[in-house]
């Protein structure tokens, strides 16, 4: 679970400040606690599973805010056991989004006679903002750099079910019905996908680990 | 599964999560927000009243009356008004008055006929 998850207890919120506020039942509170500790221990694993497909830090957080959002809204009834298909379902569906908006946005921009250098500038990244947390010695630091770096890479030049399947069953851990589920797939397809993500980055990466 | 796919797969993992503990503090706290909105968009979602169980008792009793309510009304038509109402009353008044049906009983034609017709006499030669 994420350390900021105890800096705000859902419950010391401040009520909606307006029409009628549900006050919550023993059962839904349960439920909130519930899925509080869900969404605290799948959210970085789902920012970072966005960010490598995006490679956009902002357009990460905003895709796994809309999944947060439209899991509480939609799905906050459902069995806690089917959160993680679904979480996942949503957020692979809000990265598709995104990417179809991109390249959309690319083809108009490609059509105007002068570029947004402003634009550019303002994805300049904050050295401050963007600075790790001191988990690691400075070498340690660098050595998981270049690895995640050549990784991250690898991921990248996989076709994005199988780089799909990959990130839900490594990172994520998902089991094959699991991923299935999250995938839309069957599991039969799942196992084709990661077999063959698996094959394709260990034959990119296999000097690079070597 | 061979041992070498094992070892590449544990190091990806290894990798990948070691990636995740690395997350800056903005990020986390985005998140974290992001998170705290999705629940309260839970908590402040407004309850239908039929999910009020208290209140059902009082839904009831107020749906029951409504219906009483109506059917007095239905069952009072337009040409029952409150005149008519007292000259029921009246009639039912006569028709359990003892001294009445008496009076009919003991019907004699006969005297009330003389009694008009002395009457009229008596007006007329006064």
């Amino acid at each position: 679970m994420s350390a900021f998850a105890t800096l705000a207890p859902v419950y010391s919120m401040p009520a909606a400040p307006h029409g009628d506020v549900d006050l919550p039942d023993a059962s839904s509170r349960a439920r909130l606690r519930a899925l509080n500790e869900f969404l605290a221990s799948v959210e970085l694993k789902a920012f970072r599973i966005a960010q490598i497909t995006l490679r956009h830090e902002d357009d990460a957080c905003d895709v796994v805010q809309d999944a947060m959002l439209q899991l509480a809204r939609a799905y906050a009834e459902r069995p806690a056991e089917e959160w993680k298909p679904l979480f996942y379902r949503i957020l692979e569906n809000r990265i598709r989004d995104v990417q179809r908006r991109r390249m959309v946005r690319n083809r108009v921009i490609a059509w105007l006679p002068f570029r947004r250098d402003a634009e550019e500038d303002d994805d300049l990244p904050d050295p401050i903002e963007r600075a790790p947390s001191p988990v690691a010695g400075p070498v340690k630091q660098i050595q998981v750099d270049e690895t995640m770096q050549a990784l991250e890479a690898a991921l990248q030049e996989l076709p994005a079910r199988q780089r799909q399947a990959f990130l839900l069953r490594t990172m994520e851990g998902m089991d094959v019905a699991e991923t299935a589920a999250a995938m839309g797939c069957s599991e039969g397809s799942v196992k084709t996908h990661y077999f063959r993500a698996v094959n394709a980055l260990r034959a990119r990466l296999g000097d690079f680990w070597s | 599964m061979t041992a070498q796919q094992d070892e590449f797969e544990a190091r990806a993992r290894e990798a990948l999560d070691a990636s995740v503990t690395r997350v800056n503090g903005r990020v986390r706290s985005r998140l974290n927000q992001a998170r705290q909105a999705a629940l309260a968009e839970i908590g402040a979602r407004p309850r239908s009243i039929w999910q009020l169980p208290a209140l059902l008792p009082a839904a009831g009793a107020t749906a029951a009356a409504v219906l009483v309510a109506l059917a007095f009304v239905a069952n009072r038509g337009p040409d029952r008004g409150f005149a008519q109402e007292g000259a029921a009353f009246e009639d039912i008044e006569m028709l359990s008055d003892g001294d009445g049906l008496e009076l009919v009983e003991n019907w004699d034609g006969s005297f009330y006929e003389w009694a008009v017709a002395a009457g009229e006499e008596g007006g007329s030669g006064a």
